[in-house]
């Protein structure tokens, strides 16, 4: 890859010369004498060559694409050469985008000896982008276009520029039609993420074409969306260390007037098409040879697909270094990297190892002078030469991967698949991988007072199990300050979320040995404890006689009416102390036999909740207080180990024993003391499990009455459900709203000026309040609008079954919905947010 | 349309092999036929299927660390720990079923080959699980993996069992000998 700008200024008519060292290539592979046997058809070798193009730093990239062009020109009457290399070609185009310029550079090299592999090219991408325009897949719109743009030399006239008008002048309807409009905003992204392909390519004098067209974008893509602050992964705490969010089409908007600046210099942008320019001194007229680019209709309306529906915001964890190891974000190059990485990233996503080989490729694809060598330290960085790039490969790829993994609303694909990306690559180049890692978290640690509440958690959950692939080592002693903060701290509260994820994937002792020594109280002994006691074996313990008798005949599995007389002598007592609910002492004595019967692991205490299910059942039908009592008794066996009870509760929810009301008001006010439930990150986790049961359900019944061909009745049905499932979101919603308001209520002021200690504390209780008042506002504001514009479209009479690309999952189970959004309500939830 | 790069979703050829052996031994004589059909089988007992068979777990990992790592993927409707067959303890296998088919691929995608309990897992999917699949097949009541394993895994119970009975008949006649 470096040496093909070297290619430059070498040694001129080149082409036998290339040729030869083809062949001397050849020889070199084919050493061993029965490989000669058997010939690869020449479809195959074709393929092969393609789709490893670029892709090797030990290649020169000139010499793979002349070639494959030479493959291609001597043998195009094989009509298997054909069809593989115009296949596969756009294959590459929306599959591995990086690969794009390199495809391009290709058909500019074969147009001088066979322009009608180009024209035939136009024709099938022309056809290929159509489809994509009225399907609404706009990723796929997107590539299509950057690869219409590389090849602008070789196209008649005004080339792609003619199309991005028409494709604006659609943005521009969509915003006037409505303010809130997202798609607009992603055809103006496509647009300014085409521009600097087209100025890179081999085309000249179309400057004040791209001006003209930057100058229209200008007014969409800089007026601040309203709904940024929603989506700002950095809302700040008390201490008011909040930052401003930037978002994506923003900065691409400035950055791009920056380069038309700096005559599209665009730096970062591969040329491949350059190096043959001087050796195609053969046939001057033959090389000029342009084509028309076939017609293409933007339908009128554009289709809606799946999009973001809130704006985007710029993320990145290597921001504020003194060492710039990845492009600021006044830089064009930022937004070129970021954008082709993500959509490799999403894209590739059904093969983690390709994904992460890519991602440690990223030099291969990008012009030369754009990295430093792979692997470079940090510190090494210092001894750059002025005026040479800074950053690093590794920090480039990584940020993407994180602006993905903690990318608001939702991801793209589920958390975990970004996880295992991060995990491959570090596999591939621990040496180069490891320590950008580190920074990252580094970063994301000291942040994470400031982080939006549901980044944090994500945060954690990728932590822990980053670790728990690379034997749980960690430098703990970094942050061994910390230790001594109040469990309220958000870092503090960090740490005992992250150990404990660990202890749940691994066990206590093996953590524990992990840990430097101050860190050791923060994981008790009786965390080792496989079976925690059974409570009531103590005397001590009031109802300890009946309850002992419970336990036995459960272990006995006596039929449930023998069970009624020590249960009736728990309520008795409990009445003739004055307990106002006596049916909550004989749950306690009820459902922590059943815990502890079940302690061996989650199958034995399924079973035994489904032999116990119809009085289960029947106590919350009596009172909402032990129905409650249900959880606490959960909750308190397994205190210890707060994630099997987590699992309990939700499996208790399946059966309907307990209901989504039941669970959140247990944790958000039952619990919640003056806000200290909050800090705990299985309180979080149980709440935002049980809201997404709650939204997917929802969304499951959308998605069914949208399916084309349903009779009349059945959608009536459908529609009842739904409303009351959508009620019943609401006030779930609410009763969270209500929980949380108390805690985060009081003045922000106050917090910040309160020195005396406790007062402190209770401003870090307001803080959490507030941080978990931000998630469950989104989360109902995604919700809402995720319902309305999915049955918005059908009442438009739009083919629904398209939508359902939008409601696939992401890793917290919760439905994805990109395809929303366009009809934001003006809520008095996202109102309070703003 | 094949892929540029391969997926992570398919079965293993571990379960095609199987597959096609049963098949071939059944028809012997219409081989052919058999290997036309194979491609395009109208039902693919794969084609919705939620469940995964999940390969080389430590003899000690817990139900709960397998739903830790595997609820990853989305809601786990069923787990059944494998089980040696004479002595009823884990045996280094498990069955994940999800509610859903998608679930189960993107398992395949994202977590079959990663590590759980510092183990490299493996995750194959499956038709569904069926009453007795959750034995050990080896003649020890493990899995057959680990009846002639020659290697130490501390993990696995050591040496396989075979193999270890061996050894320890050679000591003990080594002993009588003497």
């Amino acid at each position: 890859m470096a040496d093909y700008d070297r290619r430059n200024g070498g040694p001129r008519g080149g082409y036998n010369n290339n040729r030869k060292r083809r062949y001397r290539d050849d020889d070199e592979h084919d050493r061993r004498p029965q490989r000669r046997r058997y010939e690869e058809p020449l479809h195959l070798k074709v393929r092969k060559q393609l789709l490893g193009v670029a892709e090797s730093p030990l290649k020169r990239t000139d010499e793979e694409i002349s070639s494959i062009a030479k493959l291609v020109v001597d043998n195009y009457d094989d009509e298997a050469i054909r069809r593989q290399f115009f296949d596969l070609s756009l294959q590459i185009v929306v599959e591995q985008p990086f690969k794009i310029p390199f495809v391009a550079a290709i058909l500019i090299v074969i147009n001088p000896q066979k322009p009608e592999v180009a024209q035939e090219i136009l024709t099938r991408a022309a056809k290929a982008i159509q489809e994509y325009l009225e399907a609404g897949h706009w990723r796929e719109v997107k590539l299509v276009l950057r690869f219409l743009a590389c090849l602008q030399g070789l196209l008649e006239e005004d080339g792609v520029f003619p199309l991005l008008e028409e494709l604006f002048s659609r943005a521009v309807d969509l915003q006037t039609a409505s303010s809130e409009d997202s798609l607009g905003l992603e055809l103006v992204k496509i647009i300014l993420l085409t521009i600097p392909y087209a100025m890179a390519s081999s085309a000249t004098g179309f400057e004040e074409r791209a001006l003209a067209l930057l100058d229209k974008t200008d007014i969409i893509a800089s007026t601040p969306h309203a709904l940024e602050a929603l989506v700002n992964p950095y809302p700040g705490n008390d201490e008011g260390d909040a930052q401003e969010p930037q978002s994506i089409i923003n900065l691409l908007q400035k950055q791009l007037q920056g380069e038309a600046g700096q005559s599209w210099k665009l730096a970062c942008i591969p040329r491949p098409w350059n190096v043959r320019k001087e050796e195609d001194t053969t046939d001057t007229a033959v090389a000029s040879k342009k084509h028309a680019l076939p017609e293409i209709n933007i339908p009128s309306p554009v289709a809606p697909g799946p999009r973001p529906m809130l704006p985007e915001i710029y993320f990145s964890v290597y921001a504020d270094q003194d060492i710039e190891t990845v492009p600021s974000t006044s830089d064009v190059a930022s937004s070129i990297l970021r954008d082709s990485l993500v959509d490799t990233i999403n894209i590739l996503d059904c093969n983690r190892n390709a994904t992460a080989k890519f991602l440690i490729d990223l030099d291969c694809y990008f012009s030369a002078e754009t990295f430093v060598k792979r692997a470079t330290q940090f510190d090494k960085l210092r001894n750059v030469e002025e005026g040479r790039s800074t950053w690093k490969p590794e920090d480039v790829a990584v940020d993407a991967v994180f602006s993905q993994l903690l990318q608001l609303p939702m991801a793209e694909h589920k958390l975990v698949y970004y996880h295992s990306v991060l995990t491959e690559a570090c596999k591939i180049a621990p040496a180069a991988i490891a320590p950008s890692l580190g920074r990252a978290i580094r970063w994301l640690y000291k942040n994470v007072d400031g982080m939006d509440l549901e980044l944090v958690y994500r945060f954690m959950d990728w932590f822990s199990h980053h670790l728990s692939n690379f034997g749980f080592t960690w430098k703990w002693t970094e942050w061994v300050d910390d230790v001594q903060l109040p469990l309220i701290h958000p870092k503090k509260a960090f740490m005992m979320g992250a150990l404990e994820k660990e202890i749940r994937l691994s066990f206590a002792a093996r953590i524990r040995g992990t840990l430097p020594e101050p860190y050791q109280p923060l994981i008790s002994e009786a965390k080792e404890k496989d079976t925690p006691d059974f409570k009531y074996s103590s005397d001590q313990m009031p109802y300890s006689e009946p309850a002992k008798e419970i336990l036995r005949l459960l272990r006995a599995k006596a039929p449930d009416t023998d069970l009624q007389s020590p249960l009736s002598t728990i309520e008795e007592t409990a009445e003739s102390l004055g307990v106002t609910d006596p049916l909550v002492p004989s749950t306690d004595a009820y459902v922590t036999a059943i815990c502890f019967l079940g302690s061996k692991s989650l199958s034995h205490v399924l079973s035994q909740i489904e032999r116990c299910k119809d009085r289960l059942l029947s106590i919350g039908a009596k009172s909402e207080l032990a129905r409650r009592q249900i959880i606490t008794s959960v909750m308190d066996y397994w205190h210890e180990k707060p994630g099997i009870g987590v699992n309990v509760v939700d499996k208790l929810l399946n059966y309907t024993i307990l209901t989504p009301i039941s669970v959140v008001l247990w944790a958000l006010s039952d619990q919640l003391g003056k806000g200290e439930g909050l800090v705990l990150s299985h309180v979080f986790e149980m709440v935002s499990s049980t809201v997404t049961k709650v939204t997917n359900r929802v969304r499951q019944i959308v998605v069914a009455r949208n399916q084309p061909g349903l009779p009349g009745d059945q959608v009536a049905i459908l529609d009842e459900t739904l409303s009351k499932e959508r009620d019943e979101m609401g006030k779930l919603f609410a009763v969270i709203e209500d929980g949380l308001v108390g805690v985060a209520g009081g003045s922000v002021d106050d917090m910040a000026e309160s020195a005396d200690q406790g007062l402190k504390g209770e401003a870090m209780l307001r803080g959490w309040g507030g941080r978990w008042l931000r998630v469950f506002r989104r989360k109902m504001a995604v919700e809402e609008a995720w319902v309305q514009e999915t049955m918005s479209f059908v009442v438009q009479g739009v083919d629904a079954s398209g939508l359902e690309i939008a409601v696939e999952q992401n890793g917290n189970g919760e439905a994805v919905g990109d395809g929303a959004g366009e009809e934001m309500p003006e809520d008095e939830a996202l109102a309070g947010i703003l | 349309m094949q892929t540029t790069v391969d997926r992570l979703d398919k079965p293993s050829a571990y379960y095609l092999g199987r597959n096609k052996k049963r098949k071939y031994g059944r028809d012997r004589d219409d081989d052919d036929v058999g290997r036309q059909r194979t491609p395009e089988e109208p039902d693919d007992p794969l084609k919705d299927a939620a469940t995964l068979y999940v390969g080389n777990l430590s003899f000690y990992t817990t139900e709960e660390q397998i739903h830790e790592l595997f609820a990853k993927c989305g809601e786990i409707k069923r787990l059944v720990m494998g089980l040696d067959r004479f002595h009823k303890t884990p045996c280094g296998f498990c069955f994940v079923e999800y509610y859903n088919h998608q679930d189960a691929l993107d398992c395949m995608k994202y977590i079959g080959g990663t590590k759980l309990d510092e183990r490299i897992i493996r995750t194959d999917l499956d038709p569904g699980f069926q009453e007795g699949r959750q034995y050990g097949r080896g003649k020890s009541g493990g899995q057959v993996r680990d009846e002639y394993r020659d290697e130490y895994d501390p993990g696995r119970g050591g040496y396989g069992r075979a193999i270890a009975e061996e050894r320890q008949k050679e000591e003990d006649e080594y002993g009588k000998g003497r």
